[in-house]
């Protein structure tokens, strides 16, 4: 259940979940076996409470963009309207996590789950962050409003948040950082990077949901819908305070607290104190 | 320009329909199929937006 809460609070928060669901059970001696189906099947329920939490705190949004990209292809163009410039910024940026996703998912996983590597990447990630913030205060550029967004800048956007795949890098941070660069606001990044996430959590835990019927799995049902809650609940209170906190704040005390905890991961591997 | 639309949504179905088979080329892959679909079904919307264009410009 705690890995349940873990999931639902570092999903969101620019500090990699899938880095910690490494980190911590490696810091807690949890032996967890990643490839039993009973293990994955709980991770599926996880994603799902997730990506829920995410649709039932938008709900309003979603539901103008869905009407709005159906009008839009009913009329066979793209109109200026917010909502229908938010759907196609989000299938413009969700194409390239998707591509990514699908082909390069397993080999890079298998080549990055290691205590040290997925330590350094919270430390890339914190430096992505500090550099993002560093380019965005240089920049002359003012600032646009989300809708003013170009949909080569969401591809952009789109294709940061595949760097993800890399554990301990944050796909929200990576999103963020992203669209700050692509004169975005905070608030309006953050908005764009939640929403973005809906389509990229949702579609992989529905393609997954086949693990949650497997016969392995179904001695683990019950633990799993109970995590999927936990998580959901946690991620839409984690979603909520990140919505008001990107309105006057920005990703440095994230950094700062993937450089730490990073720094400290890898120190503890490197003396192989945890693995 | 609608023929370029029209040949990436033949491909892409092509494609899905490629790794969907059980002893394709490609090998079976549920996931890789469906990402293809979906592109072959945006490629569509793509060539619905070019045919309206058109059809705009014509009047």
């Amino acid at each position: 259940m705690l890995l349940a809460v873990l999931q639902g609070f570092s999903e969101l928060f620019p500090i990699s979940s899938l880095g910690h669901t490494v980190l911590v059970p490696a810091l807690l001696h949890w032996s967890i076996d990643r490839s039993d189906p009973t293990f994955l099947a709980f991770v599926v329920a996880l994603h799902l409470g997730t990506a829920i939490a995410l649709i039932v705190f938008y709900r309003k949004d979603w539901v103008g963009i869905v009407r709005a990209f159906a009008g839009s292809i009913a009329r066979g163009r793209i109109g200026d309207g917010r909502d229908e410039r938010t759907a196609w910024l989000l299938v413009f940026g969700t194409i390239p996590v998707a591509v990514a996703g699908v082909f390069l998912e397993k080999p890079v996983r298998q080549l990055f789950g290691s205590t040290e590597i997925v330590s350094v990447f919270l430390i890339v990630n914190a430096g992505i962050m500090f550099l993002g913030e560093r380019l965005r205060r240089r920049a002359t550029s003012a600032t646009r409003s989300l809708d003013a967004l170009p949909f080569v800048d969401a591809v952009k956007v789109g294709g940061a948040q595949a760097l993800a795949l890399f554990p301990g890098i944050s796909r929200s941070g990576s999103s963020i950082v992203a669209g700050l660069l692509c004169d975005l606001t905070h608030e309006d990044a953050a908005r764009y990077s939640f929403l973005l996430a809906t389509p990229a959590i949702g579609a992989a835990s529905l393609l997954e949901i086949p693990r949650l019927l497997e016969p392995a799995a179904r001695g683990m049902l019950v633990e799993a819908l109970v995590g999927g809650v936990l998580a959901g609940l946690t991620a839409y209170a984690s979603v909520a305070f990140l919505t008001k906190y990107f309105q006057s704040n920005d990703l440095r005390p994230f950094g700062w607290y993937c450089l730490i905890f990073g720094a400290a991961t890898f120190a503890l591997a490197a003396a192989k104190v945890i693995q | 320009m609608k023929a370029l639309p029209l040949i990436v949504a033949v491909v892409c179905f092509a494609l899905a329909v490629v790794y969907w088979l059980p002893n394709g080329p490609l090998g079976h892959h549920v996931k890789h199929g469906i990402l293809f679909a979906v592109l072959g079904l945006l490629a569509l919307v793509w060539l619905r937006f070019a045919t309206a264009s058109t059809a705009a410009r014509s009047k």
